[in-house]
C-alpha cells in the first residue's frame, strides 16, 4: 500500500504547485500596470455588465478578498468574460482545447514512433559513419525555432507546391454534422499535417537521443549477455530484452513531452492560425483580453501539472520494479 | 595564518580554470566552439561587418524605396525587406542582440540555480523543503506562456524577457547542483572541515564552491540555447523589444509581410539558420563538457 | 572414463587502446563426462574469460587468439556462428554470477524460462509451462513463485531459478561461473549441495568457476587451478588439497577457510598481485610472489607437465614439492613475501 501512498502524496505535492501557479498567475494579473479593474472588466462593457463583475470577482474589495473570491470563482469553473468574444472564458477554452489537443498528441505519436525506431537503430549503428552524419542532424532539430521550421514547411509545402492549405482547421465554408465527422474528415486531417509535422519534427529528437543512449546502456547489461549466450534470435536479444527496457524511460517521457509540447504549440499555433489554446493566449494578450489570456494560461498549467503527475503514474506501471513490489 | 591562505588562494583558483577549461578533444565541441568564436566576432565587430544600419530605410540610386531586392541586387549581399532594410546588416547585429540574450540569460540561470543548490543541498531542513518545492513550483509554470505575459506586461525590452526566463529556468541547474552538494557534503574532507570548526561560509566557498563550478558551466551552456531560441519566439510573437533587431523580430517582420506567400526564401532562411547555427554549437559545446565531466558516459 | 571437452592450447586477447592483453595463454584442461570441474584462481586470472569462451559469446573487444575447444567431436573455436548459435544453451548453458543483473528485469520468471523451452527447445507453450513447473520443482522453488518478476526473488531463489534455466533444455555441460559467490555462507551450501545432486542424477557435466578453493573442495571432482591467464595445476580434487604440487595452490589453500568445517585455522593471504597481463614477466608468473622461487624461475617458464598419472603441474620445483608443502604450511613463510 505504500505504493499508493507515495502516489498520493504526490498528487497532494502537484497540487499545491497548481495552487502555487494560480496565485501567481493572479498576481501577475493584478500587479500588472493600469487599473486593477482591468483584470476583469473592459471600459465597453455596459454598466450592468461592470456592476455584475465587480460583484462576482469582488473587485471592490482589498486585494487579500478578491484573491479568496478569485480562488472560489476557479473552484467553480468561473473564468470572467472574454473582452473581444463577450462570452464566458470557459466556454471559449473548452472549444479550443480539443483543436491543442489533437495537434499535440498526433504530433508526439509520429514523433516518438520515428523517435523510438530510429534511436534503437542508431545504437544499433554505434561507431558508424551514418550514426556520426545522423548525429548532428538531430541536435539541430532540437536548435531549430519551431515557428521557423513551420514557416519553411509553410512556404515550400503550401505556397510553393500548394499540396496543403496553409492556415486553420477546414477549409471556409465548409461544414459537418458532428465534431467527428470533422475530425476524420481529408479537410481537417490536410490542416493538420503541416502543424502536425512541424512539432514532430521538432519533438523526435528527445525520444531518439534518450532511446539510442538507453539502447546503449541496456546492451551493456548481463541480461543481454545472457540473452546471447542462450543463442536466441538477434529480434529476441535487441527487441524483446534491450528495446524492451529502453523503453521505459522513453514511454515516461511521452507525458512530459506533452506538457512541454503544449507551450511550443503557442508559437506553431500562431504560424498555422491553428485555433488552439496557445494562439488564443498569445492573441488575448496581445489584445489585452485579461481574463481569456489568465484562463488559456491556466488550462495549460493544469495540462503540464497533470502530465507531470501521469509520468509518475506511467513509470510505476510500466516498471515491474515498482509495480510488483 | 596568511601564509596558509596564500598556498590555498591558488588551488581555488586552479579548481575554477580547470572548471572553465574548454573540451577541446572533443570534435564536436571543436566545431561548436569554432562557431561561437565566429558568432561572438561577428557581435563585437556588428558596425564594422554591416554595410548598412540594420533599422535604415535605403533607396536605389533613382530615389526609389529599395524594398524586396532579391539577393545581389544593388549589392545588397541577401537583398532587403518590404522595408527596404538591408537584410545581411539585420542578421549581423541580431548576432548582437542574440549574444546579448544568451549570455546574460545562461549567467542569471546558473548564478540563481547554483545559490538554490548550494544553500538547499548545504543546509538542508527547512530550507531544503522550501527551495524544492519553489522548483516544483518553477517545473509547474509553463514557460513560454509565463515569459510571454511577462514581456507583455512590462516595458517591452530583453531584459524583461531575460529575467522572465531566468526566474523559470533555474529550476534544473537548482536541482542538479543541489544533488551534488548533497554528495559533496558527505566526503571526508568537508566532513574533516566541519569537525574542525570551519565556518559553513567558509566550507561553503573553499570546498564546495569549486567542486560545482563545473555544473554551474554546463547549465550555463546549455540556457544560452534555451534562451536565444525564446528571445526568437518572444520577438516572433510580437512582444519582442522593438527597437533592437533580433533574428526573431526578422522573422515577424518576414512572416508579417507575407514574405512565405511570395517565397522569398532569401528573407525568412538566414535568420533561422542563424539560430541553428549558434543554438546547435551550444548543444555540440555542452555535449563536449558532459563528456569531460562525466567521462564513463562515453556518448 | 570419456572426455566431454578438451581445451587445447587456449589463447584468448582483449585489444585495450592499441595493445593486445593475452588474458588466457597456451592453456587447456579436459572435462570427464558426468563431472563437476572446478576453474579456480584469483580474480584477472583469465577464468571467466576462459569459461565464457566455451559459449563463444565474448567480450567485443576479445578474441580467440589460437587453440582448441573440442566439444563432442566438434572444434568450437572455429565452428561458424550459425552452428555454435545452434549449439548454444541446447548442449551448453550457463549460470551466471549475479542471477538479479541475468534476469531481464521486466519479464516475469516464468516468461523468461519458456522463452528459451520455446525459441531453443521447439516446445509448444502448453509443453514449455509445464517444464517451467517441473524445473521449479527440481531446483526446490514453489512453482506459485513462477509468475513472479526477478525483483520479488531473494538471492538463493534467483539463483536457483538461474539453475533451472540452465537445465531447461538438458544441456552435456552446464558453465557456472561463481554461481554462489554473492550468496552467504548457509545459503551457499544449499545451492551446492541442489547442484552437487542434480548433476548426479542427470549425469551433468560442468564446470565451475570460481575463486574460492572451499567451494571447489565441496563440490568438484577435478580443479583446474589458474594464474595470470595459465593453467598451473590440474588434477583430481582430494589430490590437489592433500598434495598440491604448486606453490600457488598451496598459497590458496591457505587464504580461504573451510565450507566443511568453518572457523578451523588461521588465513594467511598471499601477499602481493598478480603480473600486468599486458607486460608479463619472462620466467614463471608466479616467480615474484613465490617463496620458493629460484634463479631458473625468474627466468625460464616452467612448461606443464603430467607428473603423476592424471595430474599436471607447472613448476620447476614440482619435485621437491613434499618438501615446500611442509614449508607452506607454515604463516611465516608467506608473511616474508609480505
Amino acid at each position: 500500500m505504500s505504493k499508493f501512498k507515495s502516489f498520493l502524496i504526490r498528487t497532494l505535492q502537484l497540487a499545491l504547485v497548481l495552487w502555487a501557479v494560480v496565485t501567481i498567475l493572479f498576481l501577475m494579473f493584478r500587479l500588472m500596470p493600469g487599473n486593477p479593474l482591468a483584470a476583469y472588466i473592459d471600459p465597453t462593457f455596459t454598466a450592468e455588465q461592470q456592476e455584475a463583475l465587480i460583484r462576482q470577482f469582488g473587485l471592490d474589495q482589498p486585494l487579500w478578498r478578491q484573491y479568496f473570491t478569485y480562488l472560489a470563482n476557479l473552484l467553480q469553473g468561473e473564468l470572467g468574460y472574454s473582452f473581444r468574444y463577450r462570452t464566458p472564458v470557459a466556454d471559449r477554452i473548452w472549444l479550443l482545447l480539443p483543436n491543442t489537443l489533437i495537434l499535440t498528441f498526433s504530433s508526439l505519436i509520429v514523433a516518438y514512433a520515428f523517435g523510438i525506431l530510429a534511436g534503437a537503430w542508431l545504437a544499433w549503428r554505434r561507431g558508424t559513419r551514418t550514426e556520426a552524419a545522423a548525429l548532428p542532424v538531430v541536435l539541430a532539430t532540437r536548435a531549430m525555432p519551431e515557428f521557423w521550421l513551420g514557416m519553411v514547411l509553410l512556404a515550400i509545402f503550401s505556397f510553393s507546391l500548394g499540396w496543403f492549405p496553409a492556415g486553420g482547421t477546414r477549409s471556409a465554408g465548409t461544414s459537418y454534422d458532428s465534431l467527428w465527422a470533422l475530425y476524420t474528415s481529408s479537410n481537417f486531417l490536410s490542416h493538420l499535417f503541416l502543424p502536425m509535422m512541424t512539432l514532430a519534427i521538432y519533438s523526435q529528437g528527445l525520444p531518439l537521443l534518450l532511446m539510442r543512449s538507453n539502447m546503449l546502456d541496456v546492451m551493456k547489461e548481463d541480461f543481454i549477455t545472457m540473452a546471447k549466450i542462450k543463442g536466441l534470435s538477434p529480434f529476441a536479444v535487441v527487441i524483446r530484452h534491450g528495446a524492451r527496457n529502453a523503453l521505459l524511460p522513453v514511454m515516461t517521457s511521452f507525458a512530459i513531452s506533452v506538457g512541454y509540447q503544449l507551450q511550443g504549440n503557442v508559437v506553431v499555433e500562431s504560424v498555422f492560425s491553428w485555433p488552439g489554446l496557445g494562439r488564443e493566449l498569445v492573441n488575448a494578450v496581445a489584445a489585452s483580453d485579461y481574463p481569456l489570456a489568465q484562463g488559456a494560461f491556466l488550462m495549460i498549467a493544469v495540462v503540464v501539472i497533470a502530465m507531470n503527475l501521469l509520468a509518475d503514474l506511467l513509470y510505476s506501471i510500466l516498471d515491474p520494479r515498482i509495480s510488483h513490489a | 595564518m596568511p601564509e596558509a591562505a596564500v598556498i590555498r588562494k591558488p588551488r581555488v583558483l586552479s579548481r575554477v580554470f580547470s572548471a572553465v577549461r574548454l573540451p577541446v578533444g572533443d570534435p564536436f565541441a571543436v566545431v561548436g566552439l569554432v562557431i561561437y568564436a565566429l558568432f561572438i566576432v561577428t557581435a563585437l565587430s556588428a558596425p564594422l561587418i554591416a554595410p548598412y544600419d540594420p533599422t535604415e530605410i535605403l533607396y536605389t540610386e533613382n530615389y526609389d524605396l529599395a524594398s524586396d531586392l532579391l539577393p545581389g541586387e544593388e549589392g545588397h549581399v541577401l537583398g532587403t525587406t518590404s522595408l527596404g532594410r538591408d537584410i545581411f546588416s539585420q542578421i549581423v547585429w541580431g548576432a548582437r542582440s542574440a549574444l546579448l540574450v544568451g549570455l546574460t540569460a545562461a549567467f542569471m540561470v546558473a548564478f540563481i540555480g547554483s545559490i538554490v543548490g548550494l544553500l538547499s543541498g548545504y543546509f538542508g531542513g527547512w530550507v531544503d523543503a522550501l527551495l524544492m518545492r519553489l522548483a516544483d513550483v518553477a517545473f509547474g509554470i509553463p514557460f513560454l506562456p509565463f515569459v510571454i505575459v511577462i514581456s507583455a506586461f512590462s516595458e517591452p525590452s530583453i531584459w524583461n524577457t531575460v529575467i522572465a526566463m531566468a526566474l523559470v529556468l533555474w529550476r534544473d541547474t537548482g536541482r542538479v547542483i543541489r544533488s551534488q552538494v548533497l554528495s559533496l557534503r558527505s566526503r571526508g574532507y568537508v566532513e574533516a572541515a566541519r569537525v574542525s570548526g570551519s565556518s559553513d561560509l567558509k566550507i561553503i566557498l573553499r570546498h564546495i564552491t569549486p567542486n560545482i563550478l563545473p555544473l554551474s558551466f554546463l547549465y550555463g551552456s546549455i540556457a544560452i540555447g534555451w534562451a536565444i531560441l525564446t528571445e526568437a519566439s518572444i520577438s516572433f510573437l510580437g512582444f519582442g523589444d522593438p527597437d533592437a533587431i533580433s533574428w526573431g523580430f526578422m522573422l515577424q517582420d518576414a512572416f508579417n509581410s507575407q514574405a512565405l506567400a511570395r517565397q522569398a526564401y532569401h528573407w525568412f532562411i538566414p535568420p533561422g539558420l542563424a539560430i541553428i547555427l549558434v543554438v546547435s554549437a551550444g548543444f555540440f559545446i555542452s555535449r563536449g563538457y558532459e563528456n569531460l565531466l562525466f567521462p564513463k558516459l562515453g556518448r | 572414463m570419456t572426455t566431454l571437452l578438451s581445451v587445447k592450447d587456449l589463447s584468448i586477447a582483449y585489444k585495450v587502446g592499441s595493445n593486445d592483453v593475452v588474458a588466457v595463454s597456451n592453456s587447456g584442461f579436459d572435462v570427464p563426462k558426468g563431472t563437476i570441474v572446478g576453474l579456480v584462481g584469483e580474480s584477472g586470472c583469465g577464468k571467466t574469460t576462459m569459461a565464457r569462451a566455451l559459449t563463444r559469446v565474448i567480450a567485443d573487444n576479445a578474441r580467440i587468439a589460437g587453440g582448441e575447444i573440442a566439444f563432442d567431436g566438434q572444434d568450437l573455436a572455429a565452428l561458424p556462428e550459425a552452428k555454435m548459435n545452434a549449439l548454444r544453451w541446447r548442449d551448453i548453458s550457463f549460470i551466471p554470477q549475479s542471477a538479479m543483473n541475468s534476469l531481464d528485469p521486466v519479464y516475469r520468471v516464468e516468461y523468461q524460462i519458456m522463452e528459451v523451452l520455446r525459441d531453443r527447445g521447439g516446445m509448444t507453450r502448453r509443453a514449455a509451462r509445464a517444464r517451467a513447473a517441473e524445473l521449479f520443482e527440481m531446483v526446490g522453488i514453489d512453482k506459485g513463485r513462477l509468475r513472479d518478476f526477478p525483483h520479488q526473488f531473494s538471492g538463493g531463489m534467483r539463483q536457483r531459478a538461474a539453475i533451472a534455466l540452465a537445465l531447461a533444455l538438458n544441456p552435456k555441460l552446464v558453465v557456472a561461473d561463481e554461481p554462489v559467490t554473492a550468496l552467504d555462507v548457509i545459503i551457499q551450501r544449499q545451492i551446492l549441495d541442489q547442484l552437487r545432486t542434480l548433476q548426479r542424477e542427470l549425469g551433468l557435466s560442468v564446470i565451475m568457476v570460481t575463486h574460492d578453493i572451499s567451494v571447489v573442495a565441496y563440490t568438484c571432482d577435478r580443479t583446474v587451478v589458474m594464474y595470470a591467464g595459465k593453467v598451473v595445476e590440474d588434477c583430481d580434487t582430494a589430490t590437489l588439497l592433500n598434495r598440491p604440487l604448486h606453490p600457488y595452490t598451496m598459497g590458496l589453500k591457505n587464504a580461504f577457510p573451510d565450507l566443511k568445517s568453518a572457523g578451523s585455522g588461521v588465513l594467511t593471504p598471499i601477499a602481493g598481485s598478480p603480473p600486468d597481463l599486458a607486460d608479463p614477466p619472462d620466467g614463471c608468473r608466479f616467480a615474484a610472489r613465490c617463496p620458493f622461487a629460484a634463479e631458473l624461475c625468474r627466468s625460464t617458464e616452467p612448461a606443464p607437465l603430467e607428473v603423476e598419472k592424471g595430474h599436471i603441474v607447472a613448476c620447476h620445483r614440482a619435485s621437491e614439492a613434499a618438501q615446500l608443502r611442509l614449508e607452506a604450511s607454515k604463516p611465516q613463510t608467506w608473511e616474508a613475501m609480505a
